[in-house]
């Protein structure tokens, strides 16, 4: 049974483009679903329609098979937690989380006995007489997080409830909300701009750009099977590198060719991606993960498999090295669109990051071979983005 | 946080900085002062040279022995000691000599022995007398016959003496006079006047109130057509002068038949454009977000104004009821226009005093008593939302 059903459900503004176009989306009950995309992708429109603060302009929105497009917020039995907590600033903690049980008349002891328990659960209890401005941020979020688990809705809405918290304390949270709402069974559709939490969090995640789905799936399918271009570039840190390559295939094997270099493709590659077969003499946009280098010496590829780059950058992290350089081809855009977030940087060819172990030290300037594991790498139509499976 | 600098330069101007507070706190104080000081003086106390600030009351002396009762306590000219003004109906003689008519000679009237002498002063013929001075007897003749004092030694062991009351000064103490209040209240019509003009304040204030809370979170929230127009044409009234306004207002009050009636001050000034601008501003201030988990938690918008809106926006509405009531208050043209019978029932203060402290006032001390009561609850109530104007409580943990 599913806990919410977007069925074609379109926003659009006034003389503007859609917000939303045509959403379809099933959240089963108890599920983690996450929507994600980049700014004004329309995420946090269909969120704030769910929740009946945004009018809807066309299509069919359920809860619970219940039709819920004219009912107003108050009367969908959902819950909302905002990204400035949004709290009553003259209300105690306690009076915060129990002024949805004010508003519904409910006995007041039992209405205690829940906020109590809400503050418990929480670990709010010695805060409950406090008002906002004397919590710390991580205390507020929980205070918005107990407003909302006391009623007991059907479903919780959470709009990108920790990106006004430090990183420490949202890694934190993080993992209490998975936990809160694995204890809790709730079904949640949680929005969010950054791809580390929608990976993380999700039982399933909606990847949505320019009002429209792009494919929803669990994280981990999303990451090794990307419905489209802009898919593979959002999901993961640092991005997938893509570069623009001619293919040409001789006695049935593959080659890609960029810049300067020329690579051969594992069969492996060509068994993932059949639609490379039919792409000799064509472009097509070679998608690397920046895993999928690594450090010539350290994996045994042939010498066609290799490349040789020049080091821009090399960062650190311990545990690896991120290895900065550029292919001297086009950077990839997807209709029009750079993918560089950073638009006004001089785009001279195509940036790359590799991720190499971090047992090298390296430095910048410095010339380094890389080896390809082109078996694992994804290849995508130049004009229409779809991946050439 | 700043560094401050130390060292005797920096003393110096603190010092400097402080003198000059002072001395601008003192000027600006020193009308309050004299108005709360002449409130408490009596009548006569007021017109005394040198003037004070304190109020002051002749002393009295109560003295079964020497068969005095609430005796004032008078410093004569030219004698020791003090004297209490034991009996006031004394006749006196006043006695001026021949040779030197500048001395002047009080005695009991039955004093000297008449002769059959007269002289000439200022072309009146005047019977001489003999008087006997210091066991000298002196040609008198008798200025006039007048009523003086019994003045008995309270301190020392001088003589009883009669004397002219006005020549003698009685001895001031400290004495506030409390009852110049009630007298005001009660004698003046203050104490209608009083009635009525907090009454038309609160209505006015409360009426404020209202409106700009309803008007400014429906300018502020509500999306209907036409709404930014007419809140423009709605504050393009604030820049009408009240003057314009007087002739109209009074027509318009005339066909209602509110001339000479408080609501003529209640009605027109329920309506602000200026409050509903502060209102409305300061709800805009408030992020929707707020607003919206209300309407989540299942609030209507009558809940979400009461409980989330109008406790949120204390200082606005505080700022608003404070100049309410300072304009309420304080109004005195408009009032003069209207109320225009002279109909005491219809007072207010500011017309009251008025006409309390208009040319041909004679009881300053009262005047004085009604503005003190005028101003002090303005006073008090600045005092009290001061610190609404100055916290910002509201906006602090929002975000």
């Amino acid at each position: 049974m599913s806990a919410v059903t977007f069925s074609q459900v379109t926003k659009r503004y006034k003389d503007g483009p859609k917000a939303v176009d045509a959403l379809d989306l099933d959240i089963a009950d108890g599920e983690f679903m996450v929507l994600v995309g980049p700014s004004g992708c329309g995420k946090s429109t269909a969120l704030r329609m769910l929740a009946g603060l945004e009018e809807i302009t066309g299509g069919e929105l359920r809860i619970d098979e219940q039709v819920v497009n004219d009912l107003p917020p108050g009367d969908r039995d959902i819950a909302m937690v905002f990204q400035n907590y949004a709290l009553y600033p003259h209300m105690t903690v306690r009076e915060n989380i129990g002024f949805a049980l004010e508003v519904a008349k409910m006995d007041k002891t039992e209405a205690r006995g829940r906020v109590e328990n809400a503050a418990e659960m929480l670990g709010l209890t010695e805060y409950l007489d406090r008002l906002p401005k004397a919590l710390s941020g991580g205390q507020r979020q929980r205070v918005a997080m107990g407003r909302a688990i006391v009623r007991s809705p059907k479903v919780f809405l959470m709009d990108e409830p920790l990106s006004n918290l430090d990183a420490k304390l949202r890694v934190q949270m993080r993992s209490d909300i998975i936990q809160l709402q694995a204890r809790l069974g709730t079904t949640m559709v949680y929005v969010t701009h950054d791809q580390v939490e929608a990976m993380t969090m999700g039982h399933r995640v909606a990847v949505m750009r320019n009002g429209i789905l792009q494919q929803v799936a669990p994280p981990q399918e999303l990451y090794l099977t990307p419905a489209n271009l802009f898919v593979a570039s959002f999901i993961g840190s640092p991005a997938m590198n893509l570069i623009t390559s001619d293919v040409t295939i001789e006695d049935g094997t593959v080659f890609v060719s960029f810049a300067e270099h020329r690579i051969r493709l594992a069969p492996g590659a060509v068994e993932r991606y059949p639609g490379l077969l039919q792409r000799d003499g064509t472009q097509v946009i070679f998608g690397m993960r920046p895993e999928h280098f690594a450090l010539a010496g350290d994996i045994d590829v042939g010498d066609d498999q290799i490349i040789g780059v020049e080091v821009e950058l090399a960062e650190a992290m311990g545990a690896e090295v991120h290895v900065h350089t550029r292919f001297d081809v086009p950077p990839v855009s997807i209709d029009g669109e750079s993918l560089d977030p950073d638009e006004d940087a001089p785009v001279d060819g195509t940036p790359i990051i590799a991720r190499i172990d971090g047992v090298h030290i390296v430095a910048m300037g410095e010339h380094i071979r890389l080896a390809l594991k082109t078996h694992l790498a994804h290849f995508f139509d130049p004009t229409d983005g779809r991946p050439l499976r | 946080m700043s560094v401050r600098r130390k060292g005797p330069r920096a003393t110096a101007v603190k010092v400097a900085t402080y003198v000059l507070l002072g001395t601008v706190a003192i000027i600006v104080l020193f009308p309050f002062v004299v108005a709360v000081s002449t409130s408490l003086k009596r009548n006569t106390d007021i017109f005394t040279y040198p003037p004070s600030l304190v109020p002051r009351t002749e002393r009295t002396i109560t003295d079964p022995e020497r068969d005095l009762e609430s005796a004032t306590v008078y410093v004569l000219p030219g004698r020791d000691g003090e004297y209490a003004l034991a009996d006031n109906d004394i006749p006196i003689a006043e006695f001026r000599r021949i040779d030197d008519p500048t001395v002047v000679i009080a005695r009991p009237p039955g004093d000297g022995t008449e002769t059959d002498r007269t002289t000439l002063v200022d072309g009146d013929e005047e019977t001489i007398y003999l008087l006997d001075v210091d066991g000298e007897q002196v040609e008198v003749y008798r200025a006039r016959l007048t009523v003086g004092g019994l003045f008995v030694p309270i301190t020392g062991d001088g003589e009883s003496v009669v004397e002219l009351v006005n020549l003698a000064t009685p001895d001031r103490t400290f004495g506030p006079r409390f009852e110049n209040f009630s007298e005001v209240v009660t004698e003046k019509n203050l104490g209608r006047s009083l009635t009525n003009t907090v009454l038309v304040t609160i209505a006015v204030v409360v009426g404020q109130i209202v409106t700009s809370v309803l008007g400014g979170y429906a300018f502020a929230r509500i999306d209907f057509k036409g709404r930014d127009q007419l809140f423009l044409l709605y504050l393009g009234s604030v820049m009408i002068p009240f003057v314009v306004l007087i002739i109209p207002l009074f027509q318009l009050m005339l066909q209602l038949g509110w001339t000479d009636n408080l609501v003529a001050l209640i009605i027109p000034f329920v309506f602000t454009a200026y409050g509903t601008f502060l209102m409305r501003q300061f709800f805009l201030g408030i992020p929707k977000e707020i607003e919206e988990a209300a309407l989540i938690d299942g609030a209507s918008r009558a809940t979400i104004l009461w409980k989330v809106m109008v406790p949120l926006a204390r200082p606005a509405i505080a700022t608003l009821a404070t100049f309410g009531f300072l304009y309420a208050w304080n109004s005195f043209f408009w009032p003069l226009v209207i109320i225009n019978s002279g109909n005491p029932d219809n007072g207010l203060l500011t017309l009251t005093l008025a006409t309390l402290g208009g040319r041909s006032s004679t009881d300053t001390n009262l005047v004085f008593a009604g503005a003190v009561l005028a101003m002090t609850p303005p006073i008090l109530v600045f005092l009290f939302a001061q610190r609404y104007f100055v916290e910002n409580s509201a906006s602090s943990g929002l975000k």
